[in-house]
């Protein structure tokens, strides 16, 4: 977005004079919307960001939690929403390496990437070239980098047939004695490390801050371009500079390049800094202004006490990476910049990294009454047989499995619970101990799209299931706000609504949200907005790997028990959408009270050994879940939804479609479930034991005792295997 | 105390994994090489481990073959020292010329990683000293380059004389001439394969329905340099 006149006019008051093309560019790439948070930033305000496990919160390059004790995870959410839709490879790669590096500042080992991708239809031919791209981009970068991407999310919706949003996060490990926490002081030396500069990128977190053009070739070159083995060596160099305690503080030149990582590391810390231009090591002769806000990818500010310079660059050299000290940092407040000896940009540090906040009108739309709307009349009961094979071939209940084997999800030996297994992810500290973390990614974009508030909400609700479900204790959250344009009240609206649900549900939940990120101007070239999305990463603690939980079923004879009461609440859920083309009604309520309590049930049931299998209750409902658990298992099972325990509800297709929140389907050891039931009893638990574990490879399901529908697991087992990969590459 | 070598060149990622299984599970000592310092005469084994030598440009393994720490590996021959290529590893002996074939863009021209059960034959060397004939391995395959190619006249050579680990039925996922995993020089000196047995030597690792099958690797070579083979 270019600087509007009001913002120039502002920055001749700062100046005093007017300001040159250098300057101009510096406050175009640092004050654009992606930089500079200026029309989210009095609205961020709302998130509860404290709790007795942070250590850094929002506004460093990423956030630090204490999971435990001695050890630290540092982890952080990015979209590169805009240079995916123009270029699916690189952007979806070059978003890769910029949250490692965000990890990275904080000296912390990356260990694991999550990947939430939401697409378009996987049949519209450009959607279809988007999404290989997106993958193959990501595959390509993430595996190259040996950081192994291991959990994530996916919808598929025509809305983002030409507009996709790609959210990436990494999560890093540290011991917390050994966190780069420091401060440059006056007269450290700025030191840029990596890739040569080039013109890639060039403001392109001003390309980000506005929609896109209808000429794509124009936003081009504002794509940055990948280099993962350059990426490699910055990650394994800044590990051993730190181990070794070279290092005072690191960034990374992310958005607005060389601009935004010295301005806002001045700022941050009171200093100016003075920078001579000619020093960076470039791929090809470059304009001082080119220089500046150029966003060529990995590289990295690393600021050092000068008498290790020499220590730091022996190693950097060692590592085959390219350098140059560029200038250092002063305590007078103002950034100088020289280029041949000219000066080209003299401005005061902290009124270049912050431009005054944007209050944003915001007025809820016509559209929005679409979510308030209860579902009166459903379709007529469908053959269910039918229905439950149609639901799950919908790309998005169908295994993943075609995206997940592209990504290396094993290298580092510390992914136990491996994607397709469990919730979540479960990676273990390899420390010796048993020790491990658990991380998760979701969304549920047709949810926020009908409701904000309460979609956004869910989104946080279905993390932290996610992350019980797998045996792991929820610590905290980031968040990534994927909306449209702010400078329209319509659709600045559902922004302000999903951030409010997320605050909300965070605060009910106890979970600390302590980064994110903002993504605005997600709109089609049409200037209709794609559906806003709120994406939730949440890590959890996991104190005996042994114990982590996956989904499949395990033992023939054991029981079903459903954990919560269900709803009928089909509005917005896959199942009316998939057979009905149906996709309003009210969404199902966030249930904050019942989440924890039925998380505290399955957290003591793991740890007792009471359970065998745990898989949480969402998208597709609770016939979604026991098909996953049987598929996966190979075994079947046969249930009765009679006894499922439910309030309001009328019809069958209520009982195994609803997706009412705060639900779990476990598998009860058949030995221990006496026990089981006097647990939840105690715990003053709603929940039903609904059916059988069977070795029988059929899949049965009843209503008091007369048949349901019956179906083969195995051809069950197919459509959920191959649908996607179907729908990506047509019928083999 | 015999030492492990674990060559390290930029892009390979897997270095730390194999250390770790060898220091922490086997028990025997390594270091991690950076090739500027590769030395062959300081060490008793040596093991190149996955990754993405110099990104894959060019080809995966081919500009690693070309330094000088690989070069020397030429040498490791004649002085004796076992030599394991895993994945990248493996693409870089294949480069080298220090094991025959070559590996291509897999079948389905995309990255694949997934457990898969391989089985060896005519076991001998330092490396599967312990492995018996015909026993599966269970471990999981991580590459985009790793269909193995050969031709019919070099094939029947090996196929007479020197180990093979071949991926059973329905786990050729890269589409491998003669479900071809890994192959050894003659005396088993020289072992490359494509699947990763770091990755499969810790019972937390292995998901359900697959054996930690890598380890025996491992094993061989901590009971090779100290017994023999």
């Amino acid at each position: 977005m270019p600087l509007t006149n009001e913002e120039i006019d502002e920055i001749r008051k700062i100046l005093g004079r007017e300001p040159t093309v250098e300057e101009l560019a510096m406050f175009e790439a640092q004050w654009s919307e992606h930089c500079s948070y200026k029309s989210s930033r009095i609205l961020l305000k709302l998130l509860p960001t404290d709790g007795k496990h942070v250590l850094v919160g929002p506004g460093k390059d990423a956030p630090a939690v204490k999971i435990f004790r001695d050890y630290a995870i540092v982890f952080k959410i990015e979209s590169h929403n805009h240079p995916s839709a123009v270029d699916p490879y690189d952007g979806a790669a070059t978003g890769v390496g910029g949250i490692v590096r965000d990890i990275l500042s904080l000296g912390a080992k990356p260990i694991a990437l999550l990947d939430m991708l939401y697409m378009g239809d996987p049949r519209d031919p450009h959607a279809n070239w988007l999404i290989r791209g997106i993958v193959k981009g990501i595959s390509d970068y993430g595996n190259r980098i040996g950081i192994p991407t291991v959990a994530g999310d996916t919808w598929f919706d025509s809305s983002f047939n030409t507009q996709p949003l790609v959210n990436v996060a990494c999560v890093g490990v540290a011991n917390i004695d050994d966190l780069v926490l420091g401060a440059p002081k006056p007269g450290d030396l700025i030191i840029i490390a990596g890739n040569a500069t080039g013109r890639d990128g060039i403001l392109g977190s001003s390309f980000a801050s506005k929609p896109l053009s209808e000429d794509r070739d124009k936003d081009i070159g504002a794509v940055q371009v990948g280099d993962p083995l350059t990426e490699k060596l910055l990650i394994d160099a800044l590990q051993f500079l730190v181990s070794k305690k070279l290092v005072r503080y690191i960034k990374d030149l992310g958005g607005g390049g060389l601009t935004t990582a010295i301005s806002e590391t001045a700022a941050d810390h009171g200093l100016g800094a003075v920078v001579h231009l000619e020093k960076l090591h470039t791929r090809e002769k470059l304009s001082p202004l080119e220089l500046l806000v150029s966003e060529s990818q990995e590289r990295m500010l690393i600021v050092v006490d000068p008498s290790n310079s020499r220590t730091v660059e022996e190693i950097l050299k060692r590592f085959d990476l390219q350098y140059s000290i560029i200038g250092y940092f002063t305590d007078d407040g103002i950034i100088r910049v020289y280029f041949n000896g000219n000066k080209v940009a003299e401005v005061p540090a902290k009124e270049l990294a912050r431009p005054r906040p944007i209050r944003r009108a915001s007025t809820p739309p016509q559209d929005a009454l679409k979510g308030l709307k209860p579902i009166f009349v459903l379709p007529p009961e469908p053959k269910y047989e039918e229905a439950i094979l149609k639901l799950l071939a919908s790309p998005n209940i169908a295994s993943k499995r075609w995206i997940y084997q592209q990504y290396d999800h094993e290298v580092g030996i510390r992914t136990v619970v491996k994607p397709g297994y469990g919730d979540a992810a479960v990676l273990r500290l390899l420390d010796g101990s048993r020790r491990g973390v658990a991380v998760k990614g979701d969304a549920n974009p047709r949810y926020t799209s009908l409701d904000p508030f309460n979609g956004a909400a869910n989104s946080v609700g279905e993390c932290f299931r996610n992350l019980v479900a797998v045996g792991s204790k929820p610590i905290a959250i980031v968040d990534e706000l994927n909306a449209g344009n702010p400078e329209k009240p319509e659709q600045f609206w559902y922004f302000e609504m999903m951030l409010k649900g997320v605050a909300w549900m965070a605060e009910e939940l106890r979970l600390p949200v302590v980064g994110g990120k903002v993504s605005f101007y997600n709109e089609d070239h049409m200037g209709r907005q794609v559906k806003p999305t709120t994406t939730i990463v949440g890590v959890g603690r996991v104190d005996d790997i042994s114990k982590a939980m996956t989904v499949e079923f395990k033992e023939h004879g054991s029981a079903i028990a459903i954990i919560g009461v269900t709803y009928p609440e089909l509005g917005g859920s896959e199942y009316l959408y998939r057979l009905f083309g149906i996709e309003e009604g009210e969404i199902p309520r966030p249930r904050p009270v019942s989440e924890i309590r039925n998380a505290r049930l399955i957290q003591k049931a793991i740890r007792l050994g009471l359970v065998n299998a745990v898989h949480d209750i969402g998208v597709g409902g609770l016939i979604a879940s026991l098909a996953e658990m049987a598929i996966m298992g190979r075994l079947g099972f046969s249930i009765d939804v009679a006894n499922i325990y439910a309030r309001g509800v009328q019809r069958i297709d209520e009982l195994l479609f609803s997706e009412t929140q705060a639900r779990y389907v476990v598998e009860v050891r058949g030995d221990r479930v006496d026990e089981f039931t006097k647990l939840a009893r105690s715990m003053n638990v709603r929940f039903s034991i609904i059916g059988r574990v069977v070795d029988s490879n059929r899949i049965v399901i009843t209503s008091n005792s007369k048949t349901v529908v019956e179906i083969d697991l195995d051809r069950v087992a197919d459509v959920y295997n191959n649908s996607l990969e179907v729908e990506l590459e047509g019928e083999a | 105390m015999p030492r492990v070598a674990i060559l390290k060149f930029p892009g390979t990622n897997c270095d730390e994994d194999v250390h770790h299984v060898l220091r922490n599970v086997i028990g025997i000592e390594s270091s991690i090489v950076w090739y500027k310092d590769f030395v062959l005469k300081d060490w008793d084994a040596i093991i190149i481990p996955g990754g993405f030598s110099y990104g894959d440009w060019l080809r995966a393994g081919a500009i690693a073959a070309r330094t000088n720490a690989v070069e020397e590996l030429g040498n490791a021959r004649s002085s004796g020292v076992p030599v394991l290529g895993i994945c990248n590893g493996f693409q870089i002996l294949v480069e080298a010329g220090l094991l025959p074939g070559a590996l291509l863009l897999n079948e389905s021209s995309k990255f694949v990683c997934r457990w898969v059960r391989t089985r060896v034959e005519n076991p001998k060397g330092p490396w599967l000293s312990l492995v018996s004939d015909g026993q599966t391995l269970d471990m999981p395959i991580a590459h985009a380059e790793g269909r193995y190619y050969i031709d019919n006249e070099s094939y029947s050579v090996l196929v007479k004389t020197s180990p093979i680990i071949r991926y059973l039925p329905g786990f050729n996922l890269n589409g491998s001439l003669y479900d071809i995993a890994g192959i050894a020089t003659e005396d088993g000196m020289i072992l490359g394969l494509m699947p990763h047995p770091e990755r499969a030597s810790e019972d937390f690792l292995a998901p359900r329905g697959f054996k930690t099958g890598g380890r025996i690797i491992f094993e061989s070579i901590a009971h090779s340099l100290k017994r023999g083979w």
